[in-house]
């Protein structure tokens, strides 16, 4: 018995812990990431945003959550019951997973895998089914649009991030986050080597993650919001919260793969002071603000315009970067050691 | 990294020129308009085809395996490409009138030939089971394509379909064969294969090894169109378009029978007990199957097609006798083959009248008053498929059939000649039809500048074989010669 | 029984039991995501050996980029699939026939394998220590370079084949040309003009 508690009972209940330690913070930066969008929108149309419930309506995000939590759960008749039910869980379970391998600090990861940014990519190209599912399932026309946009547009991006996710691992020579954020230690963090990179990365991560100026999938004029128009209540809130917190993972890896991850910007007095996970923090904070500034700023692409930017612009592009970064690695006898 | 990893390309040369032709001409006619791009990809894909083929011709044929063991360059390499290569080029002239007519000439058409060319190059140069099916595949998709290229006919997208679904299924064959073999061996090398179960190793042959070569045989059955893989073939010839299926019925079979030879006189030549039978009675059946059903056809694509399986099936009586000159006849066999099919079906692609192209039988009825020199080339393919001295068909058919009988396949040869005397009814019906029968309405003239080059020839080849056979024997005596013992080299694991 | 072990046995049975469902479900699209629940399943069991490369590769490949198509299709066609499967029992024999056989040989292939006597040496095994990407990338890299390019070529002849088989130019419609859009100048489209008050242009 003894044993077994060592051997089994032990590590599971930490795991379990280390996984709430990650996820229940996660959802609240999710709530909140909703009340920073709508104010830092609100300050930038020289509005005061939510006000009302608490002080500076704070409390604006859990009043949203306790009214989509006592609704009703509304399934249409028509629907394909199991998979309209599954569609929501898969999105949010998604969005979450993601998050095993992300390093917040030397050595603080959950699951510090060899193929850390493969498990990311993996895990990223999977969000497309939580949607599709739900277009189908729903049994809506509306719904199955807005679901084929998604698909098509997820695929889309997907080429380009990958390209991108080649030139990175080229530069650090290997697919462990860890060492990623490492390497960027000794060569200097990536968005100043990659920087048209990082761009597109930046683009491509608006696409994947349906947010302005490419949320047409979700477009309510002329999709009355798309995909999930059948969702109500807590299966509405499950596609919500995985929406930002797939936002939020998305910028985690942009901090990760460029930024210098848990790194202090300079190595001295200060900066050194704040701890990692506090700076990967700090990043991920930018990386969002970037995304709530673009949907402030740009309005909606068209959808053959966004189909022509992902593969006839930044598919070239990120490609003949991976060549050029390739080059310039094996001319310059730059390819790191075969460590890691 | 390993020692056998020396980056020498030249013996790559011939791939590497059509390798390069076609992204180059890919990215040429895509930037061009469509209709002008056809005009310039096609001569210059004939152009990268001839200049592959004199490539192949003059590289030095001493044995050697490289990059990783999965390609080899020897005698019999140069010959079969300089044969296929030849082959693309003269059909891709053949039909290129015809594609203009039938308003299917877009570029992609000679850019898919290309590519298959280049996947037959591969496969006759192949030394390890994966370099044998990746080039396999690399042939027969374009072929897929272009069977179906006609896509606003029902009759071709069905051929192309079906095509694509049986030849899909008998890849699927293949590998499982492949993966049979290597996993009861342990090797993907013919070099290694050849090395530990030739003579004199202490392991005979792995039951399951020689399950996995029979299924590799009907793998490749299938690809040359051997019964009983042959179902495909008349549907696929009737419904593809005619210069599609000159292409298909002359170049692909070249590179099959040589990659059969390759792998089963390569590796598997001291596994002949094993195979022998096999290959044998897939001959007969070819053959005999060639020539019963050809008897009832009245579309002469569908002829064209059973006409084929029976010539496959002669030369797989080569492959079967398991022997060097069983070897040399059917090297000779494929490249008589060749010269001939591409011939007949120049003839095909002449029958033309008003504007259409004519594909039944009894329309050659009295070609020879209305257009003497056609009907004589006409003429000339078809006693040389059936077999007439002192065309050049009876020498390949002759040269297989003393192969076989010198092996001991006494009732194969026997069988064979039986065969094709029944197969001479229905080419002879032709050379009646076109010289014997009350003239139809007359067809109009060969168009095309490439098909009166190639289809005359052709013509000149087959009927002057006779007058100097040398040069072709001698390059097959050593193209067979070159099979022998693999060159010694580290081997892929 | 240890946790691999009971991963293992789990991961199994659910690739097994989805497998099945993929062909016995009655809607496609349940079939479907059976398939992907197989793919995954799969992927863990590639981990569990420690093949971690391969799982991920499986599952951006097959799960992340083909399914999702297969998906696409699915969901669009409008067939009858109880019709398709009308001949299934007919054709059940034949298909058993061929399945048992296909058993047969993998039973003696299996069988071979483990009482083999060591004829060939099996891949050697690398000198350094490595993980399996590198050790993959290693070996596409130099020993199967040229297979690993004509893979590339098959692909590509696949793309130009599709394109040329379904690709048709419509005439007489509008395109979006980005480059004259931005190469535009007002000087080419505006006139400025002085209207007289009263006069009109």
């Amino acid at each position: 018995m003894g044993e077994l508690f060592t051997s089994t009972i032990w590590p599971l209940t930490v795991l379990v812990f280390q996984i709430l330690a990650i996820v229940v913070p996660l959802l609240l930066a999710v709530a909140y990431l909703t009340y920073a969008e709508r104010k830092v929108i609100a300050a930038m149309q020289l509005r005061q945003g939510p006000m009302v419930v608490g002080p500076y309506g704070l409390l604006q995000p859990l009043a949203d959550g306790l009214k989509l939590f006592v609704k009703e759960t509304v399934i249409p008749t028509g629907a394909n019951k199991v998979v309209f039910v599954l569609a929501p869980m898969v999105t949010f379970i998604l969005a979450l997973i993601g998050w095993a391998v992300i390093p917040f600090g030397d050595g603080i990861v959950l699951a510090d895998i060899n193929v850390g940014v493969l498990y990311l990519f993996a895990v990223s190209s999977l969000g497309v089914y939580g949607i599709i599912m739900a277009g189908w399932a729903s049994n809506s026309r509306y719904a199955f649009l807005g679901a084929l946009r998604s698909s098509a547009q997820m695929v889309s991006y997907e080429i380009a991030i990958g390209l991108i996710i080649i030139s990175v691992l080229i530069s650090a020579g290997s697919l462990n986050l860890s060492a990623i954020v490492r390497a960027q230690a000794e060569q200097g963090w990536y968005v100043f080597w990659h920087f048209p990179m990082f761009m597109i990365f930046l683009v491509s991560i608006l696409a994947e993650t349906n947010r302005h100026p490419f949320d047409l999938p979700e477009d309510e004029s002329s999709l009355v919001t798309g995909y999930n128009v059948e969702y109500s209540s807590m299966t509405f809130a499950l596609f919500f919260l995985g929406e930002y917190a797939n936002m939020i993972l998305m910028s985690a890896i942009a901090s990760v793969l460029f930024l210098g991850g848990w790194l202090p910007p300079f190595d001295v007095w200060p900066f050194t002071w704040i701890p990692g996970p506090l700076w990967l923090i700090l990043k991920i904070c930018l990386v969002l603000f970037v995304f709530i500034w673009a949907r402030a700023t740009l309005p909606r692409y068209r959808y053959d315009q966004l189909m022509r930017l992902g593969w006839k612009v930044l598919l070239p592009l990120s490609l003949a970067w991976v060549v050029l970064t390739a080059g310039v690695v094996l001319a310059f006898d730059l390819a790191p050691s075969a460590a890691g | 990294m390993p020692a056998s990893l020396h980056l020498d390309l030249v013996p790559l040369l011939p791939e590497l020129v059509l390798t390069v032709a076609a992204l180059l001409l890919l990215v040429l006619g895509a930037a061009r308009e469509r209709v002008r791009a056809a005009g310039i990809v096609a001569p210059l894909t004939v152009l990268a085809l001839l200049v592959a083929a004199a490539l192949a011709g003059v590289l030095d044929r001493t044995p050697q395996t490289l990059l990783g063991g999965h390609f080899r360059f020897d005698a019999m390499a140069a010959f079969l490409k300089v044969l296929v290569f030849l082959g693309v080029a003269a059909s891709l002239l053949l039909g290129s009138s015809y594609v203009e007519d039938e308003r299917i000439d877009r570029f992609e058409l000679p850019l898919l030939a290309l590519f298959s060319a280049l996947g037959m190059g591969l496969m006759v140069s192949a030394e390890s089971l994966l370099g044998l099916y990746m080039a396999l595949e690399l042939q027969s998709l374009p072929l897929y394509v272009m069977a179906a290229f006609q896509r606003d006919q029902l009759r071709s997208t069905e051929a192309g379909l079906k095509y694509f679904v049986l030849g899909a299924l008998a890849s699927g064959m293949l590998l499982y064969g492949c993966s049979l073999i290597y996993g009861f061996t342990g090797t993907l090398s013919f070099t290694t294969l050849a090395q530990s179960f030739g003579p004199g190793s202490p392991a005979g042959v792995p039951t399951g090894a020689v399950v996995g070569l029979v299924f590799v045989i009907a793998g490749l059955a299938f690809k040359l169109a051997a019964v009983p893989f042959h179902m495909w073939t008349p549907d696929v010839y009737e419904g593809a378009p005619t210069s599609v299926t000159a292409f298909l019925a002359a170049a692909p079979k070249v590179a099959a029978v040589g990659l059969t030879l390759r792998l089963l006189m390569g590796p598997m030549a001291d596994w002949v007990g094993q195979w022998q039978q096999v290959v044998a009675l897939v001959a007969l059946a070819s053959m005999v199957l060639g020539a019963l059903a050809g008897l009832v056809q009245t579309n002469i694509k569908r002829l064209m097609a059973y006409s084929g399986i029976a010539n496959v099936g002669f030369a797989l009586v080569g492959v079967a006798a398991g022997t060097r000159e069983g070897v040399e006849a059917a090297l000779v066999y494929v490249a008589i083959y060749l010269a001939m099919t591409l011939g007949a079906f120049g003839c095909i692609l002449a029958m033309r009248r008003q504007g259409t192209y004519v594909e039944r039988i009894d329309e050659l009825a009295g070609l020879s008053t209305r257009q003497p020199l056609l009907a004589a080339a006409l003429a000339i393919f078809m006693f040389s498929l059936a077999g007439i001295p002192p065309l050049a068909g009876f020498f390949g058919k002759y040269f297989v059939f003393f192969a076989a009988v010198k092996a001991g396949l006494v009732w194969l040869a026997i069988a064979g000649v039986l065969a094709s005397v029944v197969a001479a009814y229905y080419y002879l019906r032709i050379v009646k039809l076109a010289y014997f029968d009350p003239p139809a309405e007359p067809f109009e003239p060969p168009s095309g500048p490439g098909l009166r080059l190639v289809t005359g020839l052709a013509a000149i080849l087959v009927a002057g074989f006779v007058v100097l056979p040398g040069p072709l024997f001698d390059a097959a005596a050593g193209a067979a010669a070159s099979l022998g013992p693999p060159a010694p080299t580290a081997p892929v694991r | 029984m240890s946790a691999e072990l009971f991963l293992f046995w789990l991961m199994g049975a659910v690739t097994v039991a989805s497998a099945v469902m993929v062909i016995s479900a009655k809607n496609p699209v349940h079939s479907v995501l059976f398939l992907i629940l197989c793919f995954f399943n799969a992927a863990g069991l590639f981990v569990l050996i420690g093949a971690e490369f391969l799982a991920m590769v499986l599952v951006v490949v097959y799960v992340g980029a083909v399914a999702v198509l297969f998906m696409f299709v699915v969901m669009m066609l409008d067939i009858n699939f109880v019709r398709l499967r009308e001949g299934f029992i007919e054709y059940l024999p034949v298909g058993a026939l061929v399945g048992l056989v296909l058993l047969a040989e993998l039973v003696l292939v299996a069988g071979t394998w483990a009482m083999r006597e060591p004829t060939t040496p099996a891949a050697p095994a690398l000198a350094e220590a490595v993980d399996n990407t590198r050790a993959l990338g290693r070996l596409l890299y130099t020993e199967h370079f040229l297979v690993f390019q004509i893979a590339g070529l098959v692909l590509l002849v696949a793309i130009v084949g599709a394109i040329a088989l379904t690709l048709r130019e419509r005439v007489g419609v509008k395109r979006q040309d980005v480059a004259r859009q931005v190469h535009r100048r007002p000087s080419e489209t505006l006139v400025l003009e002085r209207v007289e008050p009263g006069k009109g242009v």
